[in-house]
């Protein structure tokens, strides 16, 4: 237990410097980009103003509303006040919004669409690679191909796809949005079966392409564990099929697990295209408006949740290996 | 090898940030593709408003169920509600009117075709007539006889949401609150207006600020106010600045959701997927003073779409009844889809076009100075193909409307001496013109195929913000230009929160900034003055913050005066002679070139549902703006429409 307790201190103490590096990164890396966010919310401001005296009062006004005209040390002081009275501060382009208003706002759309799209997308592709390892064939031959065609598509394309097949020409799935156009959230069948209808597209087009590339990782994976010496050995010995495809399953298992876990640590951000196409709310476009628009704060506080699940998804995995697979712990401790 | 872990983590994240700022440029046109129209005004200085509008419904009215609300969860019943889309991107920040911030698209537009479905102006604007039309006010507001300043009455039948009058100490009491706390109606009028006093409950006193001379500053400005900024209650706006402690930011940052405002439609439900407004059946406006009876819809909903092709799948669907935003190709959605939607006009140009996109040359770029070089590249440019592509035919070709300063509207159109300009309104497309201009000029091609002026080649770079894809389709046809008379232009997509930095604070980059984009003035009370101004007036050429326009650093002592005439002048022959001056020193000069005109509004309609929206020779009168319904003098086809019969 000596050992593990080292492990964890180890690994803990890297989380910690990790998450300063990132803090600092998040506070500095949107502050880089060029240009003025206070000048973008000036120019919303100046549809059909003709004095221009007064438009530089709006812009000081502004500037100092923001403190964007204050040196960088003070900025990010404030930025670090904000963070700890856990609101990110006001956002620029959805000023006076609270940062965490927004968030919270359009966060669990996001987990609701992402994490069972995540999970589901992980399983089946995983299954199906490891069965395509598995019987070769003819199966393998058509899965394949399949599955790195289907991964390699951009996921705009496949949602455009998905669009117009199921949306567009057959019309079994509405086209846009959450939940009906015409409805007014609450708990009702009514409201919950449209939030299921409008979630089938969105879901798909993230769980296709998730497939692909998770078969293709697990088939590899597995072709190489049937092969290992041991399986050789389990066969010799007679060792039932099914008991010897459970050994390769869990062996091969070990790097998909990494990946899940940083596909969970980063879902926070976002599933981009989705959203856009299908109008469908989320972080992912608000975050996407946020850096377009040069919205600081918004950036800072949507890149450090990011930056912390990924930490957190990380480090619980990390601890797990600790306990699955001794031979990384005692590497570590040493 | 472990160790290095967190390091990816970091790589990770950082790629993860990066990532997500780099993939978006591939998305198909997000919202904010096209190009704000500047909202700024219609017709020449206008003559003052004639008395109350008649709205002439063609239909009997629709009768309007009154009953409670939809309850949350049931659908909003189909057959009372109007969809929009283009309107709203984004969510619903606040509901408060002083604000500019509030991103409320549906409730929240002081500008000069303001949206009044909440909160209402003392006057509408028609960008149609380019007149003023009573709404809160009571007939039509006059000059005093030195013109110093406006007298205008309010109605009696004008009340608030909480059933109190609205007086004219509520409009005094809006414009102190304005000028105090720096709204953006203050900052902008408060150069032009002096002050605004109740002279009684019903009657209010707009006076000027006077120059040296003790006259108006600019009567343009004075009256275009009565028709752009909201009266605000006064009792609410005390409230306000009760909890807020008289602090302006607090103040402007209110959320406001106890409003109290005048108008047929007020916050129903709003998050971050719609925006629904629902009727007030108290509105005070169906009395036989205003319209006599209630708008048809009982809501107004918009869905916010995240991109335009989502809006335009709606659109479709039949999901969007009223769609203010631009549907590419148009004309397709009823020839090849069968579908009953319908624009404006019913052919192109489809809609009435307002404002005049605009490529300005950088007049501190090499060889810019040159009028030859710069009329070369105007009169070079295919401006159909820009038309055809940017805008897939929805603007008027300038075979159509021949260019000037002017928006195609009919009155503007009517304030300039066509004939007297005819020879230097250049329709496009005349390479061979381009080249010998350049030639005559001494401009000559040299060995490598490129023209050299002075011994250097000849080489800029065109520039619009990266996403806008109209703008960005129409710098290329510009490029090509260059390229066939020999001048090489280069084409250069910045993001637009570097682009607008740049060009609004002289100097302009010396690199990659030569040709560039922008907006010009929309239609609007104080149009097309307005507009010229911001084109052409020396005062904000080559200064910093410039959100106004001459971004090119064009100056022109002649232009000026006449600009700064136009505002006093109130002899129609004068006006047109100086307006007529100003089209030719434009046309001559060439500081900048139109390179398509765009509506002040897209207007499509979808009648599968609701029908009677404004059209063309639709028998209203006056007639009814293609502005969606809900700005200026539009709001009055709210009124005229009916449910199709099924």
């Amino acid at each position: 237990m000596k050992g593990y307790r080292a492990y964890f201190l180890n690994k803990l103490l890297w989380l910690l410097v990790t998450f300063v590096f990132a803090f600092l990164l998040n506070f500095t890396l949107p502050r880089l980009m060029p240009g003025d966010p206070v000048a973008a919310i000036v120019s919303r401001l100046a549809q059909g103003m003709s004095n221009s005296t007064g438009m530089k009062e709006v812009y000081e006004h502004y500037a100092a509303l923001f403190g964007t005209n204050k040196p960088i040390l003070d900025q990010f002081f404030l930025y670090v006040v904000n963070v700890l009275h856990g609101n990110f501060g006001e956002s620029f382009s959805q000023f006076p919004r609270p940062v965490a208003d927004i968030i919270k706002s359009s966060i669990l759309w996001t987990i609701g669409l992402q994490f069972p799209a995540i999970i589901v997308g992980w399983i089946i592709g995983n299954a199906l690679g490891a069965i395509a390892a598995y019987l070769k064939g003819g199966f393998d031959k058509v899965l394949l191909p399949v599955s790195i065609f289907i991964s390699n598509l951009p996921a705009f394309g496949m949602a455009i796809i998905l669009l117009v097949m199921f949306g567009v020409d057959l019309k079994w799935f509405p086209t846009s949005g959450g939940y009906g156009f015409d409805l007014i959230p609450n708990f009702s069948w009514n409201f919950i079966w449209s939030v299921i209808v409008h979630y089938q597209l969105p879901f798909w087009s993230i769980v296709l392409i998730a497939i692909g590339g998770q078969a293709i990782g697990m088939r590899s994976m597995s072709i190489y564990e049937l092969n290992a010496d041991y399986i050789k050995y389990s066969r010799f010995m007679g060792i039932n099929d099914r008991k010897i495809i459970g050994y390769v399953f869990r062996n091969a298992m070990l790097p998909q697990v990494t990946g899940l876990a940083l596909s969970i640590g980063t879902m926070v951000g976002g599933a981009l295209f989705a959203e856009i196409i299908f109008s469908y709310p989320g972080l992912g476009y608000t975050l996407y408006n946020g850096i377009l628009g040069q919205d600081y704060p918004l950036i800072s506080g949507a890149t450090l949740i990011i930056t912390m699940m990924v930490l957190i998804a990380n480090f619980a995995i990390e601890l797990l290996y600790g306990v699955i697979d001794p031979r990384i712990k005692a590497a570590q401790a040493d | 090898m472990r160790k290095t872990i967190p390091i990816w983590v970091a790589i990770t994240l950082i790629a993860t940030i990066v990532l997500s700022a780099c993939a978006p440029q591939a998305t198909p046109t997000a919202a904010p593709t096209s190009a704000p129209v500047s909202a700024a005004p219609t017709s020449a200085p206008v003559a003052a408003p004639t008395t109350a509008p008649v709205v002439q419904p063609t239909t009997p009215p629709t009768a309007v169920p009154t009953e409670a609300p939809v309850a949350p969860g049931a659908p909003l019943p189909r057959s009372e509600t109007l969809y929009f889309n283009g309107q709203q991107w984004g969510s619903v920040v606040c509901w408060n009117p002083y604000s500019s911030n509030c991103n409320n698209a549906m409730a929240i537009a002081q500008q000069d075709n303001s949206r009044v479905t909440m909160f209402e102006t003392p006057y509408l604007y028609d960008m149609l007539d380019g007149k003023q039309y009573p709404l809160l006010a009571d007939g039509p507001w006059a000059w005093n006889a030195d013109k110093t300043a406006i007298t205008f009455k309010l109605k009696k039948a004008a009340h608030w949401s909480d059933g109190t009058p609205v007086t004219a100490d509520d409009v005094a009491y809006t414009w102190a609150s304005n000028v105090k706390y720096g709204t953006n109606p203050g900052v902008n009028f408060k150069d032009y207006i002096d002050t605004i006093t109740a002279v009684d409950p019903q009657t209010v006193e707009v006076k000027a600020k006077l120059d040296a001379n003790g006259k108006a500053v600019n009567p343009l400005q004075v009256f275009s106010y009565l028709s752009n900024a909201y009266v605000i209650q006064k009792a609410w706006t005390q409230k306000l600045e009760a909890r807020t402690g008289g602090d302006a930011t607090k103040f402007l940052a209110d959320p406001a959701d106890d409003v109290v405002f005048s108008g047929p439609y007020h916050k129903f439900f709003a998050d971050d997927t719609k925006v629904v407004l629902i009727r007030d059946d108290n509105y005070w406006g169906k009395d036989a003073s205003m319209f006599g009876k209630l708008p048809a819809p009982k809501y107004l909903a918009h869905v916010i779409y995240k991109d335009n092709a989502a809006g335009t799948t709606a659109l479709q669907a039949g999901e969007v009844d009223v769609s203010q935003q631009f549907n590419a190709n148009v004309q397709d959605l009823w020839l090849k889809d069968n579908l009953p939607i319908s624009t404006y006009l019913p052919d192109a140009p489809y809609m009435i076009g307002a404002s005049l996109p605009t490529a300005f040359f950088n007049m501190a770029s090499y060889g810019l100075d040159q009028l030859a070089v710069r009329k070369a590249i105007a009169i070079a440019v295919d401006y159909n193909t820009i038309i055809a592509n940017a805008m897939t035919n929805q603007s008027p070709t300038f075979a159509q409307v021949p260019r000037s300063l002017m928006n195609p509207t009919p009155g503007e159109q009517a304030l300039y001496d066509q004939s007297a300009v005819k020879d230097l309104q250049f329709a496009g497309n005349d390479i061979a013109g381009a080249k010998k201009l350049l030639d005559d000029a001494g401009i000559k091609v040299g060995p490598d195929g490129w023209r050299y002026y002075k011994g250097k080649k000849l080489t800029y770079v065109a520039t619009c913000p990266n996403g806008w894809s109209d703008w960005q389709a129409a710098i290329e046809v510009v490029a090509a230009a260059g390229k066939a008379i020999g001048i090489d232009i280069t084409t250069n997509y910045p993001e637009w929160s570097v682009y607008q930095t740049q060009v609004t604070n002289w100097p302009l980059p010396n690199k990659n900034f030569d040709i560039f984009m922008m907006w010009s003035d929309g239609a609007g009370p104080t149009q097309p003055w307005g507009r010229i101004d911001h084109l052409l007036n020396s005062k904000y050429a080559q200064t910093k913050s410039n959100w106004n326009g001459n971004w090119g650093g064009y100056k022109n002592p002649d232009a000026d005066a006449l600009i700064n005439a136009i505002p006093s002048e109130t002899d129609p022959a004068k006006l047109k002679a100086d307006y007529t001056q100003l089209v030719k020193i434009y046309l001559t000069d060439i500081p900048s070139f139109t390179l398509m005109y765009r509506p002040q509004s897209f207007h499509t309609v979808n009648e599968s549902v609701w029908t009677t929206f404004p059209h063309q020779n639709d028998g209203t009168n006056p007639a009814v703006p293609p502005l969606d319904l809900t700005d200026g003098w539009s709001i009055a086809g709210l009124y005229n429409l009916t449910l199709v019969k099924k």
